[in-house]
């Protein structure tokens, strides 16, 4: 036998001992965690992330303080002209928007003769709003809202609030809008 | 030295598992409050009721603290006896 060959078959044997030692010894290493403490981990780590939800519930409970005290909802200014008595039948509408906004508005002739204005986004998906003559309802065509035409209240439906509101006031024959004035209590 | 975390952690698991339970219990419910907190706030918000916001906040944020405090108490499981004896 020449040193090669028996240099060989020793290397040949180190390898199969090797491959022993890593079925017989080795697979631990691959596979550290215990059934147990996997269970204990699992079940940590889920409070651990529930905390995490609970401090992102906090934070957006902020945000929204936040956002409500620091960028408040602008109200309209002024006073706006939408258009003479005469263009609005009884039980007509007529849709506005005012200078320097987009937010769009619908004016309102209602069958007792008074002028109402409300925004025309439906408080629920900002639907547009339409107001069926005759009825005393605005309805809103995508999920079956109805809000009272008089007070822009919610009669049916999803939408969680009231329309917003604008004030209806008369120059003349010239039919104006502004901002609706806050009834204050107490 | 001993501290009352480890002595908690040589317990019985069955004490183990019902501290964990208990905490995990505790913190779903912390969230579904927070989660109906923050569902009035927005709604009051877009309505323009600001006076809720604030004690809504304060309520998000104390439900918090509790929850991560009680972090302390979560076991961290005795599979290391062998260090600890």
């Amino acid at each position: 036998m020449s040193k090669l060959e028996i240099g060989n078959k020793n290397f040949l044997e180190h390898k199969e001992m090797s491959k022993e030692d890593n079925l017989k010894k080795n697979w631990k290493k691959d596979f550290p965690i215990e059934k147990q403490q996997a269970t204990n981990v699992s079940r940590r780590d889920f409070a651990k992330f529930l905390t995490l939800v609970s401090g992102g519930l906090m934070v957006g409970s902020g945000l929204v303080t936040a956002k409500a005290y620091l960028y408040p909802k602008e109200e309209v200014a002024g006073e706006h002209f939408v258009c003479k008595k005469g263009e609005v039948p009884v039980g007509g509408t007529r849709a506005f928007v005012i200078e320097g906004s987009t937010i769009p508005y619908i004016l309102i002739h209602l069958e007792t003769g008074e002028f109402k204005a409300y925004e025309q986004k439906c408080t629920h998906l900002s639907c547009s709003v339409f107001y069926k003559p005759g009825t005393g309802i605005i309805h809103c065509p995508c999920h079956e809202g109805s809000f009272d035409a008089k007070t822009g209240n919610v009669l049916a439906g999803p939408p969680p609030r009231a329309l917003p509101k604008l004030d209806v006031f008369f120059k003349d024959d010239a039919i104006y809008v502004r901002a609706e004035q806050e009834e204050k209590i107490g | 030295m001993s501290n009352f975390r480890r002595s908690q952690n040589q317990s019985n698991p069955n004490k183990l598992n019902a501290i964990l339970s208990t905490l995990i219990f505790i913190l779903i419910m912390n969230v579904t409050i927070q989660i109906w907190l923050l569902y009035a706030a927005l709604n009051n918000a877009l309505e323009n009721n600001k006076e809720i916001l604030i004690p809504a906040f304060v309520a998000s944020l104390i439900l918090f603290l509790i929850g991560f405090s009680l972090l302390y108490y979560m076991p961290t499981g005795n599979t290391n006896k062998k260090n600890t004896r």
